[in-house]
């Protein structure tokens, strides 16, 4: 059995400094590895960065995170990323890491991804510049996203994504905001890898449980959808 | 003004001044009614403030809460 923690739209800042940790201090009896999907941060400061770092740091168990729009807001994208990496948080933008779990190889690839919407109803790569950048924004994660999956050296695959790979998991939404909360170019490449199960979170009034048009479990972790420090979903073990 | 308009004014001026874009702002019988749910009660009376700001001369209901973070429970088994 493989235990995935996972949370997202943790949205720490100033006032909630040290008060997420407190909750996680059962983690490592609970779950095997943590993902957080993204918006860890209010701004996407450095200062909330190193927040978020104290609050995640030596947890007892690996601690794997994407960023989220909310991490960009400041344009320290990158230095946030820095931050928690320096604090042995894992961060993955289109990239993928494989951890041993009981002799069971855990594979996680991710990123934040980005907008577009779902197939039939969705941005197209076509006429100004504008819509162009914003289409293929999400298609060269895609990509990337896509090969990091692929590359994978493991028994179990997890994607973990900051934007929605599903429109199940962004039900209680208004319809006309789905093609900026996900895109079903980031589920292709999930159902093409095979993966287990994809985590993201963005949708706060979304829903917790849905599935990729392939059939891969979709979940939706954002706080205010799982109602709880965290979700626990249980893979059986390879 | 058009309640619409209003609503879409509080809408961007919660986003621009509080960084907060899970509210859902509704104008229902010329009340400002804000829904959704934050990480800390400071940031409920921020977007108030905004949406105030923002809807000069209209009354605003906050119903905006705090995601509660108890430790789960449990966990989902997937088959």
């Amino acid at each position: 059995m493989i235990r995935i923690a996972a949370a997202g739209d943790v949205h720490l800042g100033r006032e909630t400094a040290g008060t997420y940790r407190p909750r996680l201090e059962g983690l490592p009896d609970r779950a095997d590895v943590f993902l957080v999907a993204g918006d860890l941060t209010r701004h996407g400061t450095p200062e909330e960065g190193r927040i978020v770092a104290a609050e995640l740091r030596d947890l007892g168990l690996p601690v794997i995170a994407v960023l989220g729009n909310h991490d960009h807001q400041s344009g320290a994208q990158d230095e946030v990323a820095a931050i928690l990496a320096d604090a042995g948080i894992m961060v993955l933008e289109g990239t993928g890491t494989v951890l041993d779990v009981a002799g069971t190889r855990l594979g996680v690839a991710g990123g934040k991804g980005f907008g577009g919407g779902f197939a039939g109803r969705c941005a197209s790569d076509f006429g100004e510049r504008e819509m162009k950048d914003f289409v293929g924004v999400t298609k060269r994660f895609a990509a990337r996203f896509g090969a990091a999956l692929d590359a994978l050296d493991c028994d179990v695959k997890v994607a973990l994504t900051h934007y929605s790979p599903s429109a199940d998991t962004l039900e209680g939404e208004p319809l006309e905001i789905y093609p900026f909360l996900g895109s079903y170019l980031i589920a292709e490449p999930v159902d093409a890898a095979g993966a287990a199960l994809a985590v993201h979170g963005h949708a706060h009034a979304g829903t917790e449980k849905g599935a990729t048009p392939g059939g891969v479990r979709v979940r939706n972790v954002a706080l205010p959808v799982i109602k709880q420090a965290y979700a626990v979903y249980e893979l059986a073990a390879v | 003004m058009t309640d619409e308009y209003v609503a879409a004014h509080v809408q961007e001026a919660i986003a621009a001044g509080t960084h907060e874009l899970g509210v859902r702002v509704d104008v229902r019988g010329g009340v400002v009614v804000l829904r959704g749910q934050v990480a800390a009660a400071g940031r409920c009376a921020e977007i108030e403030a905004a949406a105030r700001a923002a809807a000069e001369g209209f009354q605003v209901r906050n119903e905006v809460s705090v995601v509660p973070l108890e430790e789960p429970a449990g966990g989902e088994t997937l088959r």
